[in-house]
């Protein structure tokens, strides 16, 4: 076997460098035959790069809610708009919290850490002096709140358990709101309008982003359960925010609390919750199927581009095999068999997609670049796998492409190609 | 037929179908060669020479009977069988030259040996010692373009030379050529010949036909007339 190894070798080495002459000898084709595969694999991998930077955006966003709590709510998040399923539960209250703490501090075995209630709306509206924010988040906690929520204050300090027992009218900005309204000051201890009441900034939030694009943690003001009440009354949404010890045990963590709401809401063994448990993992599993929705369809799409690509250097081999009939009939005259002719076609063609490829994964790399510096907000990534991937896809284009010419020209009858004029 | 004799055709008989028609390109061949051999097959076209050139030189097998090349039986070997007898056992020169234009002439001449699996330092070597041999030591890089038609068919008889074959193969090879140089070529095989290698010309023309030892004439697909001289 090792001297059929030894030609196989020098017959690849011919059929490359062959390829590189015919390549460099016909520059302005395999330029044009290459830019279809170019644009092919820029268009493949920047596809790939807007997935998975959907993908790092998604985990950012996810991140913000915490892997570590978890959301007592009246309606689950797994089955958002269905609302009509929720729509005749019990409201929860904010009572439920510290009954749960009290359940979770009696048990050394609890999986919980900690119960935090938060009243809520949307439809707030903050003002200072004439500047007027309408759909402001406004919420109502307690002084434990920051252990169950992301986010750092750049100024001030959150309230204390004496303000948040004592309802005082205290509230934390986040950022956008401290900017908007008081864009050229500092907006520490200044009196702000909710309603008919007057709230005083204690702190604010660092900027943190917004949560999938569609809510901002930005736009919230945090005040104590007692002053929210005052100033929106008791009939808003409730959470429970509850916080988990180990964030690897969310699952039996989810259970117990379960089991603690029930006993609360005094639920018969086989009755139907009233109540839904939420974690962030519910808005993967919602929007999970979407991101590959946009991945097959822009694979998909995409993948066409390379196949128009793939027909054209198909084309164009067809064409090197019948101007080159002679030099194929020489070459079997001389000792070629069918397979280093096939070899030396498919070498050529896979050599026109790799630096097709190569080119065209340079160009996206460039592109990436670019829409980093220029829009740092908008979600590219790339990554080592995407390279492989492309590289692979470029050396598959080329066999798939080449294959039929390639095994055109190692049928050629050797008389007939060398009398080929 | 004795034992040294490097061609034995029996009843070689070549049909081609050409819509309801068959055409006999070759009918009943029986012919051998011996080693040595320095013969031309000659005949107008449509003699069938150009068919019985094909099947020497195991570019096309016969439609019926026996073809020994050296030894071995060649008339129902496969593609690849054929194409290692073609690299181990044949050097052809063509009418046309063949040589690829992008490459030098050390390179064309190597060409063989590539497929016959010789590693890169004694094809260099032996391609060297091959143009020496038909006086073009001083030409090794330069390309077909830069030569001289004369030139051009002493590389290709480099190639045919390169591998030692059995046989040398030459359809027409004086055929693109002027009469000056027709001659210095044809004096190239004639010093081939007395070098002790078997060689075999197709040609139309009675003076190159004269160089040669034998001269076997084809019409229709039959051997007219096989003389030695």
């Amino acid at each position: 076997m090792r001297p059929a190894r030894r030609q196989f070798r020098y017959e690849s080495t011919e059929s490359l460098k062959m390829a590189l002459f015919q390549i460099r000898a016909n520059k302005t084709r395999s330029f044009l035959t290459a830019l279809g595969v170019i644009i092919g694999i820029v268009a493949i991998t920047m596809m790939g790069t807007a997935i998975n930077g959907i993908d790092r955006g998604f985990d950012k966003s996810l991140a913000m809610l915490g892997y570590d709590v978890i959301y007592v709510q009246k309606s689950s998040w797994s089955t958002m708009g269905k609302w009509w399923l929720f729509r005749n539960r019990p409201d929860l209250k904010v009572e439920y919290a510290d009954q749960l703490n009290r359940i979770i501090t009696d048990d050394p075995h609890s999986e919980l850490q900690i119960a935090v209630p938060q009243m809520s709306t949307y439809q707030a509206t903050a003002s200072y002096k004439d500047k007027t924010l309408e759909q402001v988040f406004s919420l109502g906690t307690t002084h434990d709140y920051l252990q169950t929520a992301s986010g750092a204050l750049s100024a001030g300090r959150f309230f204390t358990l004496t303000e948040s027992a004592g309802s005082d009218m205290v509230g934390v900005v986040g950022d956008d709101i401290a900017s908007a309204l008081f864009p050229n000051e500092s907006a520490l201890d200044k009196l702000i309008q909710l309603k008919n009441q007057k709230v005083r900034i204690i702190g604010t939030f660092r900027k943190q982003g917004k949560f999938l694009g569609l809510f901002s943690f930005d736009n919230q003001i945090i005040m104590p359960l007692g002053a929210f009440e005052k100033i929106y009354g008791k009939n808003q949404f409730t959470t429970i925010r509850v916080k988990i010890k180990d964030q690897s045990r969310i699952e039996p963590a989810k259970e117990e609390l379960l089991g603690l709401m029930r006993r609360i809401r005094r639920l018969e063994a086989g009755q139907e919750e009233n109540f839904s448990i939420n974690e962030q993992k519910a808005f993967k599993s919602q929007l999970d199927p979407i991101k590959n929705g946009i991945a097959i369809a822009g694979i998909f799409i995409t993948g066409l581009s390379l196949f128009v690509g793939a027909i054209g250097i198909m084309n164009i081999t067809f064409v090197s095999v019948k101007e080159r009939t002679r030099e194929i009939g020489l070459r079997k005259a001389l000792g070629a068999r069918r397979r280093t002719i096939l070899l030396q076609f498919l070498i050529e063609s896979v050599m026109i997609c790799l630096i097709g490829g190569v080119t065209g994964l340079g160009i996206a790399l460039l592109i990436t670049f670019a829409i980093q510096i220029i829009v740092p907000d908008f979600p590219v990534q790339f990554s080592p796998d995407l390279v492989l991937a492309s590289i692979l896809v470029s050396v598959i284009t080329g066999v798939i492409s080449g294959l039929a010419p390639a095994v055109t020209a190692s049928k050629l009858d050797p008389a007939d190609s060398l009398r080929y004029e | 037929m004795t034992n040294n004799s490097i061609i034995i055709m029996q009843s070689l008989c070549k049909f081609y179908e050409m819509g309801d028609q068959v055409v006999r390109a070759l009918d009943s061949i029986d012919l051998d060669f011996k080693l040595n051999d320095y013969a031309a097959i000659m005949g107008p076209s449509g003699s069938g020479k150009s068919t019985l050139m094909n099947i020497i030189g195991c570019l096309d097998t016969p439609t019926s009977g026996t073809y020994e090349l050296n030894g071995q039986q060649v008339a129902d070997m496969d593609d690849d069988e054929l194409a290692r007898i073609r690299n181990r056992e044949i050097g052809f020169v063509f009418q046309t030259f063949n040589l690829l234009p992008r490459l030098n002439c050390l390179r064309n001449v190597e060409l063989p040996l590539i497929y016959a699996g010789v590693s890169p330092e004694e094809r260099e070597m032996r391609a060297v010692e091959a143009l020496k041999q038909v006086g073009l030591g001083d030409r090794i890089t330069h390309k077909p373009a830069e030569l001289s038609g004369g030139q051009i068919q002493r590389v290709a008889i480099a190639r045919a030379l390169i591998n030692k074959p059995s046989i040398i193969l030459a359809d027409e090879p004086t055929g693109n050529l002027d009469t000056a140089t027709s001659i210095e070529i044809m004096k190239i095989f004639s010093d081939l010949s007395k070098a002790g290698n078997t060689i075999i010309l197709i040609t139309h023309e009675e003076d190159i036909a004269r160089y040669t030892r034998r001269i076997i004439r084809l019409r229709d697909g039959k051997i007219e007339s096989d003389s030695r001289q």
